[in-house]
């Protein structure tokens, strides 16, 4: 027993079913043998029977119908067609057997009769577990608590008054019993027939379906009442089930109607409340899919178009107060435009949203519009364009449209924002990426190594800053006694500068070779760079030629730092005259640039340099400058050049300590080692 | 980021152009901004004065030098004014008075268009 009642309680869907149709069958040879009786236990076990199939139909139907609360209308329907089928096969059995039942009359029927009301008696419990159950899915549609205690008191009546009647079937003294349980019944209908809280949730549409499909249903149901009246079957209790299931079905339609009915004038605006929510939450998603701002600013127009119930929509991004239109919906391109700087030279568009009525402008101007509504983009306070939405009649757009509008507009500003920032990042990979270029090139192109020259100590250092900044240095080996070097600086920076630099570096090696002095070497550079450098850009240089035999030092400076040569304990600035490489482009670089040339001593230095060193800066924006640079080559001009151009990138890097490098820095240094004297000694 | 900002007064037939501020790669670009303005109003006659201008990068001279070629091209110029002794060292270690007009005031340098006409 315990293990037929756990199969009932805890089965599974198609476990339901077998039980159900188990049931159905027992039931079923139960009522073939004992179709109608006399005998109060037959009777009785046989409505138990009964009330257990129909439990059993009533608990599988409810999954088949919770499944398609999504499509509501479609059960209501469906219990409609099992109302109709029910009062269909009533009739016509009615109408086949023309039953003498009453009940004080009992009769004992043909086996035929039999096996039709049996099979009746199946249809009905099918039927009625079905209205039924669709009755209670709508009452708990929506509901979060569990079935409350009166529904099941009212189900418990119904049973009560089932059997009672079925009592009655044989014993008509308890009649009154029957009219009181029929009578708490009811009540108890009636107390659980006002839950429609679901119709809200409809659309509009489905509310007007609703509205008469529940007519259909009372006038349904209504039938189905009396057909429950008329006729005595022997199948008292579940007459007395759907008489009740169909009054049940009458009262809580009839609320159902006057609800919906209730309802439709609100229809139109919670569909749209729904409408908007359902387009917020799908912006959300796409703020955060979605990059690409055109993509985004299609969507924005069309759920703003949606849900304001206007003719268009359209975007524009705003900048220094030039708009330009990102999408339209349902309007064209130039139309938007139009009104759009229409509303922009009348100094109409501004911080807050706004409504116009286009009536004002000529008709050309109207675009065939009347009511316009804009939006601004806001983000932190700036505006970085706006969303206009419009109608061809004059319904103006109220606070609820305004409101959702501005809503949309927020988000609109949010994604714009977030897909900039993106495309922000993008970009800043991609100059990453072209740093990484520039710094390649120019770390191939600036010198493997130094020459190894007696009586000369060399030392080159070379710092590059982040953003890669045009320095460049080189030496040329030029014959047994001379060898050449350029220490030259281009203007601008990264992979523009990197380009330029390897230009300039063949353009020095190849000269250098082909030309006798510094000057020729400067005029015929500047001829190629003036030609093919454009207009922002230009180089800076200076190309030295050292006798490594004779100290005999000639140098040209187009637009390059001064050169320093400490000699006699003192440091002399050399600057002569000259202009950058690339910057005049007539033949007036020649007759400006001035060759100079001095005799090197012993232990003289010279002291080449960029000005990413004297324009190294410290935290509170001064400059290196050239006399700490002094002070550093006179404290360190006893040693090799190797520690001086230490010392010196120590000094420049504890003064800009605070500070990032903003620009290259390039050192090149030579001592003089040759003693003139001691050979004149030898 | 230091400060810059370029302002635009008219003196007659000059165009005076105030830059303050430090003008390096990242500021250009505003500059280039107030040019192009002066050149779509046909405004080739221009003084910068630097008064207020604290530091120059190679990117800002290389706007400078673009722009006096094509003012000169129209027959106007720009001149230079009121330079900070730091800020002139930079244009002069690159040949710049060699090839521009220099001046110690605004005034001479606006006056100066006048004797050229």
């Amino acid at each position: 027993m315990t293990l037929i009642i756990n199969r009932i309680l805890h089965a599974s869907t198609k476990r339901k079913l077998e039980n159900a149709v188990l049931f159905s069958i027992l039931i079923f040879i139960y009522k073939i043998f004992f179709p109608a009786t006399d005998n109060l236990f037959v009777l009785l076990l046989g409505e138990i029977f009964i009330l257990i199939t129909l439990y059993l139909w009533a608990v599988y139907v409810v999954e088949f119908i919770r499944n398609k609360t999504s499509a509501i209308l479609s059960v209501i329907v469906t219990s409609g067609i099992f109302t109709a089928i029910v009062i269909f096969i009533v009739k016509t059995a009615y109408m086949l057997f023309s039953y003498p039942y009453s009940f004080t009359t009992k009769v004992e029927s043909n086996f035929f009769e039999s096996l039709f009301n049996a099979f009746l008696m199946l249809v009905l419990i099918v039927a009625i577990a079905y209205i039924f159950q669709t009755i209670k899915t709508l009452f708990f549609l929506r509901q979060k608590r569990n079935p409350s205690f009166y529904f099941n008191l009212m189900v418990l009546f119904f049973i009560f008054t089932a059997l009672a009647g079925s009592v009655e079937y044989i014993n008509n003294d308890i009649q009154f019993l029957v009219d009181i349980l029929e009578g708490i019944s009811i009540s108890l209908i009636l107390m659980n027939s006002f839950r429609v809280a679901w119709i809200a949730f409809l659309t509009k549409k489905q509310k007007i379906s609703l509205l008469g499909l529940s007519i259909i249903m009372i006038v349904l149901f209504a039938v189905g009442t009396s057909v429950s009246f008329l006729y005595n079957f022997p199948l008292p209790a579940l007459t007395m089930i759907l008489r009740l299931v169909m009054i049940y079905g009458i009262i809580y339609y009839s609320v159902i109607f006057f609800t919906t009915l209730f309802h439709i004038p609100t229809a139109a605006a919670i569909d749209r409340k729904t409408e908007e929510l359902s387009s917020f939450m799908d912006l959300n998603s796409l703020i955060n899919q979605v990059f690409d701002i055109n993509e985004l600013s299609d969507t924005v127009t069309k759920m703003t178009r949606n849900v304001c119930n206007c003719e268009a929509a359209w975007l524009a991004t705003s900048f220094n107060e030039e708009d330009t239109i990102q999408s339209v919906n349902s309007i064209g391109y130039l139309q938007a435009e139009n009104i759009t700087s229409n509303l922009r030279q009348k100094d109409l568009l501004s911080h807050d949203i706004n409504t116009f009525n286009l009536k004002t402008l000529s008709n050309e101007e109207q675009q065939g519009f009347e009511s316009v509504v804009v939006a601004p983009l806001k983000m932190h306070g700036k505006i970085n364009g706006y969303l206009f939405a419009a109608r061809e009649n004059d319904m103006f757009f109220d606070d609820e449209d305004k409101k959702s509008i501005s809503a949309f507009a927020d988000y609109a500003a949010l994604a714009l924002e977030n897909a900039k920032l993106i495309q922000e990042s993008i970009e800043k990979e991609r100059l990453e990426k072209e740093l990484d270029v520039a710094r390649e090139i120019q770390r191939k192109i600036l010198p493997k190594s130094i020459p190894k020259v007696n009586y000369l100590d060399i030392a080159s250092l070379f710092i590059p800053a982040f953003e890669v900044g045009g320095d460049y240095y080189d030496f040329f080996e030029l014959d047994n006694e001379n060898i050449g070097f350029i220490i030259a600086d281009v203007s601008g920076k990264s992979i523009q500068a990197a380009f330029i630099m390897a230009e300039v570096k063949g353009i020095f090696k190849s000269l250098s070779g082909v030309t006798n002095t510094p000057k020729e070497l400067f005029i015929k550079a500047n001829e190629i760079l003036k030609e093919s450098l454009d207009r922002k850009s230009f180089v800076t240089a200076t190309y030295g030629i050292l006798n490594i035999k004779t100290g005999k030092f000639s140098f040209c400076r187009a637009g390059h730092s001064p050169i320093m040569h400490y000699t006699n304990n003192q440091i002399i600035k050399y600057i002569p005259q000259g202009i950058g490489l690339g910057i005049e482009k007539s033949d007036r670089f020649a007759s400006i640039i001035k060759e100079m040339e001095i005799q090197l001593n012993y232990n003289d230095i010279l002291i080449l340099f960029t000005d990413g060193i004297n324009e190294s800066q410290n935290k509170s924006l001064e400059e290196y400058g050239y006399n700490r640079l002094e002070k550093v080559i006179k404290e360190n001009k006893e040693g090799d050049m190797n520690t001086l151009a230490k010392k010196i990138i120590e000094s420049v890097s504890l003064f800009s300590k605070d500070s990032s490098q903003h620009d290259d820095i390039t050192l090149v240094l030579f001592k003089w080692k040759f003693n003139n004297k001691s050979i004149g000694d030898n | 980021m230091a400060d810059f900002k370029v302002d635009m007064r008219g003196m007659g037939s000059v165009s005076v152009l105030d830059i303050r501020g430090y003008l390096d790669a990242h500021t250009t670009p505003e500059l280039e901004n107030a040019f192009n303005k002066l050149i779509d109003d046909r405004n080739y006659k221009v003084v910068v004065n630097l008064s207020d201008l604290n530091y120059i990068s190679s990117a800002g001279l290389g706007v400078f030098m673009a722009y006096i070629e094509t003012m000169r091209e129209n027959d106007g110029d720009i001149k230079f004014s009121n330079l900070k002794k730091d800020v002139y060292n930079i244009f002069d270690l690159l040949g710049f008075p060699m090839l521009y007009e220099f001046y110690d005031n605004e005034k001479d340098a606006v006056e100066k268009f006048g004797e050229s006409k």
